[in-house]
């Protein structure tokens, strides 16, 4: 009998597409018929002939379902970038906290305009985001429970992450607030002393975040591959809509990646201006856990920057056709 | 569509509909009973470039997967698609049957 790995390899070498609608079913036939050397050449015919048709358009449900990965995959790009965007968001935020740049904001009507930017900008990321993954999230959740336990327990993993991260983030704050004692961690912390126990405690938020968000992704990408779903009926004022769900949420897509633009460019005017106004803020350690300001603030354009490229970039391999 | 319509996946084609005539079946069952009646064996990139065609041109459909294995049986299309080309074949196989006979 043919080992899997050259049953997988075989159905790979056939459109991402035409595996879809026939991958699982072509590849228990391989377990059963591979007979002889001309049938695996056989194979290798009918995959540049599945190509040749998918490249000629002849077959239309092809080209559908190949459209359809294609806005789908776009819409996962951006909503991932948004969610690293996130993190990066988190890490401003950290940097900022209790360091002197915010009574400069605070006299400074262009960083103080700026900062308003980044966080208008950042109100309309996430609504566009809850907006466009309102019907996605909401299909997920209903074939999943259609189809039974692995579906669901992969649903559940983003609801697990930020259950860890609310529970760790409380025990946090009974440490800080003495109510649990620990040893190495101290309740107020002295300007040029961070003690290591505070340090690996304050990581652990973030590392719990960024975990958690890395596994909810995955988790969500996973279940979206395996959800051969494009529409949904949706009961919207006691009328039935039929809502494709991810043609639906590429106009949202499209404002979350023009916000994360803008946020970055706010972000990075905002650290010219702060940088030339107090330029020994960036050459000390303001960063969270009193780490270097600078190292924190070219990390975040980085990483935000990054977010960005694959956002755009995300949205321009999808030559959006209409599928009617 | 016309049989030739179906290129190199022609005969394929009809025996995949002539076999699914018998009943439904998945890609394997097809794969035997083909080659039980005809004596071809259909190599498995052969069978599902035909099959994605007739299924395309509405003469098969698939039904709701058993396991990993996918049912497929004849539309009405099909039924009707195969027999023009068996009618339009018996004439074909009677006029060279009369001419070698003359």
């Amino acid at each position: 009998m043919i080992q899997k790995r050259t049953r997988v390899w075989l159905t790979r070498l056939y459109p991402r597409s035409w595996r879809d609608r026939y991958g699982a079913e072509f590849s228990e036939l391989l377990e059963q018929c591979l007979r002889s050397p001309l049938d695996i050449l056989d194979v290798f015919l009918g995959a540049v002939d599945a190509h040749l048709q998918l490249l000629s358009g002849e077959n239309l449900t092809w080209r559908m379902m190949n459209m359809l990965n294609k806005i789908r995959t776009t819409i996962l790009i951006v909503f991932t970038a948004f969610i690293g965007f996130v993190i990066a968001g988190f890490a401003l935020v950290g940097m900022l906290d209790d360091s002197p740049m915010v009574p400069l904001m605070r006299s400074t009507p262009s960083l103080a305009v700026l900062m308003a930017t980044i966080q208008v900008g950042a109100v309309i990321a996430f609504l566009s985001v809850v907006i466009g993954g309102l019907p996605l999230g909401w299909t997920l959740v209903r074939r999943a429970l259609q189809k039974g336990h692995r579906g669901l327990g992969l649903l559940l993993v983003p609801v697990i992450s930020f259950l860890v991260l609310v529970l760790y983030v409380g025990f946090v704050f009974l440490v800080g607030s003495g109510r649990i004692q620990l040893p190495g961690v101290v309740q107020v912390v002295q300007p040029g002393n961070f003690p290591v126990g505070n340090k690996l405690m304050l990581s652990g938020i973030l590392g719990i975040f960024i975990l958690g968000a890395l596994a909810s992704v995955l988790a969500v990408w996973k279940v979206i591959s395996r959800t051969d779903v494009e529409q949904e009926a949706f009961h919207v004022g006691g009328r039935v809509q039929n809502i494709k769900i991810y043609t639906f949420a590429f106009v949202p897509a499209v404002i979350t990646t023009m916000a994360m633009l803008v946020m970055l460019i706010a972000t990075l005017l905002w650290g010219v201006i702060s940088f030339s106004a107090l330029p020994q803020v960036f050459t000390a350690n303001y960063g969270p856990w009193q780490t270097s300001t600078s190292a924190w603030f070219i990390g975040i354009i980085a990483l935000m920057s990054l977010c960005v490229l694959a956002a755009i970039f995300g949205l321009a391999r999808n030559r959006l056709e209409k599928i009617d | 569509m016309e049989p030739s319509e179906f290129g190199r996946f022609s005969d394929p084609a009809l025996f995949i509909l002539a076999s699914l005539a018998g009943g439904e079946k998945h890609g394997y069952a097809m794969m035997e009973d083909i080659e039980l009646s005809t004596g071809v064996h259909l190599g498995p990139g052969t069978l599902y470039g035909a099959l994605s065609r007739l299924e395309q041109v509405g003469y098969i459909e698939a039904l709701p997967a058993d396991d990993r294995r996918r049912p497929y049986r004849l539309t009405s299309q099909g039924v009707v698609f195969l027999h023009q080309s068996l009618v339009s074949l018996e004439k074909f196989v009677s006029l060279g049957l009369k001419r070698l006979e003359a």
